[in-house]
């Protein structure tokens, strides 16, 4: 059976795995970059690159040491460095003297040069690519319904169990029948546990680059932290989303972008690249719709996650809503994390209950 | 007929230590209290990012069309403990000066320009920290002053279009506008002639110093380099921006392609040696700077880079510059 390596995005990694079949292949992955897996690759990426490079680098080694051939990467064409992540990860791969073959989704000519090369059956391809819509749409309900339910959970540790008892059935599944089914089941999976419907939890939003939004080895399962403290989140990367967004753009208008820009217009009228457009635009709406807070989440150094830092200063300040923002590299340690989002929560548990306070309320309706 | 007079000749002495030939590039337009009478505009320009792209372009635009551009003073270490009190910690360093120079303008000029620089060259791109720069200003630290701010985004529209549109935001007629455009253009290739020149000094071993242009004509970043390679007997060439038109690779950031293609057709007898000027934190250098050390190991030509942040100190300069050329010259 040949293999192929892709990168790891959280757990969409189980939908990417079944669009590999579509080539006659299997997927080498893991929903989290392993910290073995990020020591390889920080022992040979240049020092001051993004941690996202490092990772996805460590995994490739990682890989090419089990025995795979092939490895997939994605491609962007935005103006960050994620657009030469391919190139560079293939340049050290040539230099360190390993085998593996990196491809990406170019085009040049009618077929990618991806599936000229494994040639599968037009049945064998579409098939699974249907598959993996269905799959990626049922994880976007799971990741929903945990973020929901883990912060208000009697038991702890429920959310996390179901969820993940789901997420492995999901990813032994073969036919679209069995993932229609899971889908079905998650819902009520999710009722059965036993929650506080009195408790009404905090509310935050977690905005910045993917990798972080979505890799739990590289964020330090920021979002079973701050669930378990009863936070509710709401994470603004959903895969589902993300595709229907692009190719919208494709295809038919740029509605989802141009709502954002018009949303971020009076902070940032440029889309600077990466995801900094929506983490401005998100959280004015999130400030708008009343959450507690935002959570900004970017590798030390990101090129246009940094640079709108200032902007989402001036956001925080006007909307009067704290903005945490946590960088990380390398050298992050998950106890430290976890020690600044408890901190977090508990300063937005204080200000809820001041603004709350009659006084406050007065004060507020003054204001108009 | 350029346009731009000196204010006062001793202005370079603000440069401190700095490098001779820095100062004579960038002639000293600085406020000065007892002008505030003039009824023109007075508009300030940093000295950073896009002074250095264009560079004289906005002084003599902004002095044709009748208005007092005031650039802000070259960058020195004062400079720098400013912009680490008041900047975003984890820019790059020359972000962290421009907001500084940002900051020494703002409450001494009527408006600041800041352009928003998403491409130089057509087809290219420029650094993505460019794109918030004019809101992230406005946000935070000229958040008092009016920010003038256009798009320059040579793929779509050519520079003098875009300076055309300049014009008309700033209600000026067309026809000013036009002969100011031309008169920049020529203040600008003079300009970039002056900052090509290579140091005096005929000598050997000879050098060629690569890196952002904002990099390598910064008072703070590149003087003491600079000062150093020049008391060694050095002969060092900067790298020139001027020529705008390089050719494609699979590079898209225009300062990296440019560097790039300078470097792979670089022979060896030109140059004993290449010198890289890297900023601390800087994006687009930590993905090229392997590319461009194994090209010159290719074509076997020493290469060395300095990563210039924050806590830049002298000796430390000092004794990497020496042991380079030491190396070089026993292997002569």
């Amino acid at each position: 059976m040949t293999y192929m390596a892709i990168p790891n995005i959280g757990n969409y990694t189980i939908a990417l795995a079944t669009a590999v079949e579509s080539l006659g292949i299997k997927a080498w992955a893991s929903t989290a970059t392993t910290p073995a897996a990020l020591k390889l690759g920080i022992d040979a990426a240049p020092e001051s690159v993004c941690l996202p490079l490092k990772a996805h680098l460590g995994h490739f080694i990682e890989a090419d040491r089990a025995g795979v051939e092939y490895a997939f990467m994605v491609n962007s064409v935005g103006t960050c460095r994620l657009r030469y992540y391919r190139h560079m990860i293939g340049q050290i791969l040539k230099d360190l003297g390993l085998k593996i073959k990196i491809f990406g989704l170019g085009f040049d000519g009618f077929k990618p040069p991806i599936v000229r090369h494994f040639d599968p059956g037009p049945i064998t391809f579409i098939k699974p690519l249907f598959h993996t819509v269905q799959k990626i749409k049922a994880i976007d309900e799971l990741e929903v319904a945990a973020w929901r339910t883990r912060a208000i959970e009697i038991t702890h540790g429920d959310t996390t169990q179901a969820m993940n008892k789901l997420l492995v059935e999901l990813s032994e599944s073969r036919t679209m029948a069995q993932t229609r089914a899971i889908r079905k089941k998650a819902a009520a999976c999710f009722a059965a546990i036993p929650v506080d419907k009195e408790k009404k939890p905090l509310k935050v939003g977690l905005v910045g680059e993917i990798s972080f939004l979505r890799d739990k080895c590289l964020n330090k399962n920021i979002e079973y932290i701050l669930g378990s403290q009863g936070i509710e989140l709401r994470n603004f990367f959903l895969l589902g989303e993300e595709l229907q967004n692009i190719t919208r753009i494709v295809f038919l208008n740029q509605s989802r972008r141009k709502s954002l820009s018009k949303l971020a217009d009076r902070y940032l009228q440029n889309s600077v690249g990466g995801h900094a457009l929506d983490s401005v635009a998100y959280s004015i709406r999130c400030a708008d719709e009343g959450y507690d807070g935002m959570i900004h989440l970017c590798p030390s150094g990101c090129m246009p996650e940094v640079s709108i830092r200032p902007i989402l200063k001036r956001v925080s300040k006007d909307k009067d809503i704290p903005i945490l923002e946590i960088s990380y590299d390398e050298h992050t340690c998950g106890v430290g994390i976890a020690t600044r989002l408890e901190a977090f929560a508990d300063v937005l548990m204080e200000r809820r209950k001041k603004n709350n306070s009659p006084a406050q309320r007065g004060k507020r309706a003054g204001h108009g | 007929m350029i346009m731009i007079k000196r204010p006062d000749e001793s202005a370079g002495a603000y440069t401190g230590a700095g490098n001779r030939f820095l100062r004579n590039i960038s002639p000293g337009w600085m406020w000065k209290s007892g002008t505030s009478s003039c009824s023109s505009l007075r508009i300030g320009i940093p000295r950073m990012f896009f002074y250095y792209i264009y560079p004289g372009l906005w002084e003599a635009f902004f002095g044709e069309l009748g208005m007092k551009p005031i650039v802000s003073r070259p960058s020195t270490t004062k400079t720098v403990e400013k912009a680490s009190q008041i900047s975003e910690t984890e820019h790059c360093l020359p972000n962290k000066l421009f907001d500084a120079h940002l900051a020494e303008l703002v409450g001494k000029v009527d408006m600041v320009f800041v352009p928003r620089v998403l491409s130089t060259i057509k087809n290219h791109l420029s650094c993505p920290k460019f794109g918030p720069l004019p809101d992230a200003a406005r946000a935070d630290i000229a958040r008092g002053t009016e920010v003038l701010s256009i798009d320059i985004d040579v793929s779509r529209i050519p520079l003098s279009n875009t300076l055309l549109l300049l014009g008309k935001k700033l209600n000026i007629q067309k026809g000013k506008t036009l002969s100011a455009i031309n008169s920049s253009f020529s203040a600008m290739e003079s300009a970039h002639k002056k900052m090509a020149r290579p140091n005096r000094i005929k000598g050997s071993p000879r050098f060629l110093l690569i890196g952002h242009p904002y990099v390598i004509h910064d008072n703070f970043i590149a003087g003491p380099i600079l000062n150093k390679l020049e008391s060694m007997g050095v002969e060092a060439k900067l790298i020139s921006f001027a020529d705008n038109t390089p050719a494609k690779s699979y590079i898209l950031w225009s300062t990296a392609n440019k560097i790039y293609h300078e470097l792979n057709t670089l022979s060896g007898e030109d140059y004993d040696g290449v010198i890289q000027l890297t900023v601390f934190n800087c994006g687009c250098d930590s993905m090229m700077i392997d590319t461009y050390r194994q090209l010159m190991k290719d074509k076997s030509i020493p290469y060395m880079y300095l990563m210039v942040d924050e806590h830049l100190a002298q000796s430390g300069i000092d004794t990497r510059v020496e042991a380079f050329i030491d190396s070089l010259r026993w292997r002569q």
